[in-house]
């Protein structure tokens, strides 16, 4: 009897592992890049002048922009997807600029999950938040939709509830998604860097991406395919394939080398992942490829410095993450003051940045936006200086 | 058939098994994916392989004893963040106190899982579940949202997963492939010649009896985790050589892989029976699995790894079946022998009495 137990035993065992390994990694960090220069060149009043095309193209309002007023406790949280990722430590102190500059009274917590656990532990903090009275909480999404119940939730509770990086896919307990860069531009800056590199000729070329769940990942992919299909400048460019490396630097090395069997003509890899596009070059350059395939997408300068300027990686994209973070603060201390109430139309103040206006997500079904933009690409020019 | 069965165990025929398990996966993938045979694919695979069968020999010393080490893919994680760091800032480390270096790292990591376990008296299985989460948690604080970057680490150990030892032709025997086999086969020799080796089957069997017998269970168990540590950290420096750029999510899922490596090589999850060849068959079994599934054009990215977790099932089913029976089959022949003595013995005793 005892044998029959444990071999039943066994079986659940070897089941579980099974189900466990089937799961695409948990944490996904399909947050790319981010910006280089240290946070004091971010203040410089250069970054003003980067205001974001949207403002000119919204509905002007009867009112001038609204200015924060400076001085009221707001307790906000900052949730990234998880912990330990350069690109959200560098949110975290743009957020943090914002909170000293408009003197908040209250307190800014910089609160994630471990990798591991990063969509229970979102979910979590979130309940949490709304529990212990804060007021405020900016979101990276890494749940999904899993996430809705716990923002309406906060919502319920009389909190402001604001995401970033990555939005809430039903916009459901959401009030306003602080977009990094306009989604759709993302697959026409891909598709401009991948001519760039590949020629006029064109050429094929395959995606890698962080994991099949990701929001921003697949909304920038779908840009990227709409940009193929539509603009006869990109005829020349023929996507052969769309793989997942989970932004784990092993899976994403090994996929970049399987696409290189798969595909013999293939003569870019374009990953839309800080992750995957160090990753998929270190491949290249490990197996002398980077002559017959280039690797591109959206990367730290810090990662890439080393393959831009060895030709493996020639040219890659991405925009600031100091900055989505001082945005992000500024949005949701107006949303929280009373300031702005979360409409179609609003325009206000963001400090340095200048001036936003709330517009319709055109990217999603449902929600609001506030754009920040725009794209930096780097190439071997300009990589170093960033890289410092 | 009885010399057959004297000289084969069934342990040894299940490891036949995978081999001819392997050679049949491999010949249906060169039906299917261009260039299967190829010296470019071999060499990625086995480097690939070599990370995994370094932590799945440790693994299969922690399982011979009845438990488990769920931790090492955060060791693996930890060390190589460590080490990177430390060759980072400073380039001048030689590869030699480098290696040692990890090696020392996770044997220390190893250490603690060790001492709660063997000392502690709690379940293997919620001492390392909790272990992979806190030094995972480690890694993060200590790695203060840095990355280990490329650019930063020193040229030898960027040229590390391409150097060679031999090759033929285009066909490399690497480093870091021949470090693992190195690995394999010393522990390999370890389990059957050495005391230690011997009793860590002991303590698998049947604990109680080990302990009756005086065997210093708890030191053995002790050792084992430290020894499994210490590989993974070295596991660790493979890594770090291998990928250059290091997260924190370095290494994650390791402690599934090599679970499965073990599990699928024979190594008895309930401890006591296994060897190192089995675990090497089994990380090889998985990793040319996968490898050979994602290169392959007919299945879509989604249902890789549902179809990677049927194959490894029905490995192990099939196997469990047919080991049942030959162990059936040998125990019965063992079984046979000795009644047709013990009727030899009778006869003759009747024998002299009639004399």
């Amino acid at each position: 009897m005892k044998r029959y137990i444990s071999r039943g035993f066994a079986f659940l065992i070897i089941l579980s592992l099974l189900v466990t390994a089937c799961q695409p990694a948990a944490p996904a960090t399909e947050a790319p890049a981010t910006e280089a220069p240290p946070p004091a060149e971010t203040e410089a009043p250069a970054a003003a002048t980067e205001a974001p095309a949207a403002a000119t193209e919204a509905p002007p309002a009867e009112a001038g922009p609204v200015e924060a007023t400076p001085g009221q406790e707001v307790n906000m949280v900052l949730l990234p997807k998880f912990l330990g990722i350069l690109v959200f430590d560098q949110a975290n102190q743009g957020a943090q600029e914002a909170h000293a500059e408009l003197q908040n009274a209250g307190e800014l917590q910089f609160l994630g999950p471990t990798p591991e656990n990063s969509v229970a532990g979102q979910i979590e903090i979130v309940t949490t938040a709304a529990t212990q009275g804060m007021d405020a909480i900016m979101i990276s999404n890494n749940a999904g939709d899993q996430i809705a119940p716990a923002a309406q939730g906060a919502r319920d509770a009389g909190m402001t509830v604001v995401t970033w990086d990555s939005p809430i896919p039903s916009a459901e307990g959401e009030q306003i998604f602080v977009a990094q860069v306009d989604f759709d531009e993302t697959g026409r800056v891909m598709a401009d860097m991948a001519l760039s590199i590949l020629g006029e000729d064109g050429g094929k070329f395959a995606v890698l991406s962080a994991s099949p769940d990701a929001a921003n990942q697949n909304a920038w992919i779908a840009a990227l395919e709409e940009v193929l299909a539509t603009d006869s400048t990109y005829a020349s460019l023929e996507l052969l394939d769309i793989v997942y490396g989970n932004d784990q630097s092993e899976d994403s090395y090994n996929q970049a080398l399987a696409l290189v069997d798969k595909y013999p003509d293939m003569e870019l890899i374009m990953a839309p992942t800080t992750v995957g596009i160090a990753a998929a070059a270190k491949a290249m350059q490990d197996e002398g490829l980077c002559e017959e395939v280039k690797v591109s997408g959206l990367g730290l300068p810090a990662e890439m410095v080393s393959y831009t300027l060895n030709g493996c990686a020639p040219e890659f994209a991405l925009w600031s993450f100091v900055d989505l973070g001082y945005l992000t603060y500024y949005t949701t201390y107006l949303l929280a003051t009373g300031g702005i109430e979360g409409a179609v139309g609003e325009r206000f103040e963001a400090g340095r940045m200048g001036t936003y206006t709330i517009e319709k997500d055109p990217t999603r079904d449902q929600g609001l936006r506030v754009l920040m933009g725009p794209f930096t690409v780097y190439d071997a020019t300009n990589v170093e200086a960033a890289a410092q | 058939m009885s010399t057959l069965r004297r000289y084969l165990r069934p342990e040894q025929i299940r490891e036949l098994v995978l081999v001819f398990l392997i050679i049949a996966i491999a010949l249906f993938f060169s039906t299917q994916v261009e260039n299967y045979f190829s010296a470019r694919f071999f060499n990625r695979i086995s480097t690939s392989v070599a990370i995994i069968a370094v932590v799945a020999v440790g693994q299969t010393l922690v399982v011979l004893t009845r438990n488990i080490d769920l931790s090492v893919g955060s060791v693996v994680g930890f060390t190589a963040y460590f080490v990177g760091q430390q060759l980072s800032n400073n380039n001048d480390i030689t590869p030699i106190v480098a290696a040692l270096m990890a090696i020392g790292v996770g044997a220390a990591l190893g250490l603690f899982n060790g001492v709660i376990v063997a000392h502690g008296r709690v379940p293997a299985i919620i001492v390392t579940l909790g272990t992979l989460a806190l030094y995972r948690t480690l890694l993060v604080e200590y790695s203060d949202a840095q990355t280990v970057l490329t650019a930063n680490l020193p040229e030898w150990i960027l040229d590390l997963p391409r150097a060679n030892i031999i090759s033929f032709g285009d066909l490399d025997v690497r480093v870091m492939v021949g470090a693992a086999l190195v690995v394999v086969l010393l522990f390999q020799l370890v389990l059957m010649f050495l005391p230690y080796g011997r009793r860590l089957y002991a303590i698998g069997s049947n604990p109680e009896a080990a302990r009756i017998a005086g065997f210093p269970s708890q030191r053995i168990v002790l050792v084992a985790f430290v020894l499994c540590g210490g590989l993974a950290g070295l596991a660790g420096f493979m890594f770090l050589a291998r990928f250059g750029n290091i997260t924190v999510v370095a290494g994650q899922g390791i402690e599934l892989a090599s679970v499965a490596a073990v599990v699928v090589g024979g190594v008895n999850i309930f401890g006591g029976t296994g060897t190192m060849v089995g675990a090497l068959l089994g990380a090889i079994m998985i990793d040319l699995l996968e490898n050979s599934l994602i290169r392959w054009l007919e299945i879509s990215e989604f249902w890789r790894d549902a179809l990677l977790g049927m194959l490894i099932l029905l490995a192990v089913a099939t196997d469990a079946v047919i080991m049942n029976r030959l162990r059936d089959l040998w125990a019965r022949s063992e079984l046979q022998q000795v009644e047709s003595e013990i009727g030899e013995h009778q006869k003759q005793e009747e024998g002299s009495y009639v004399a």
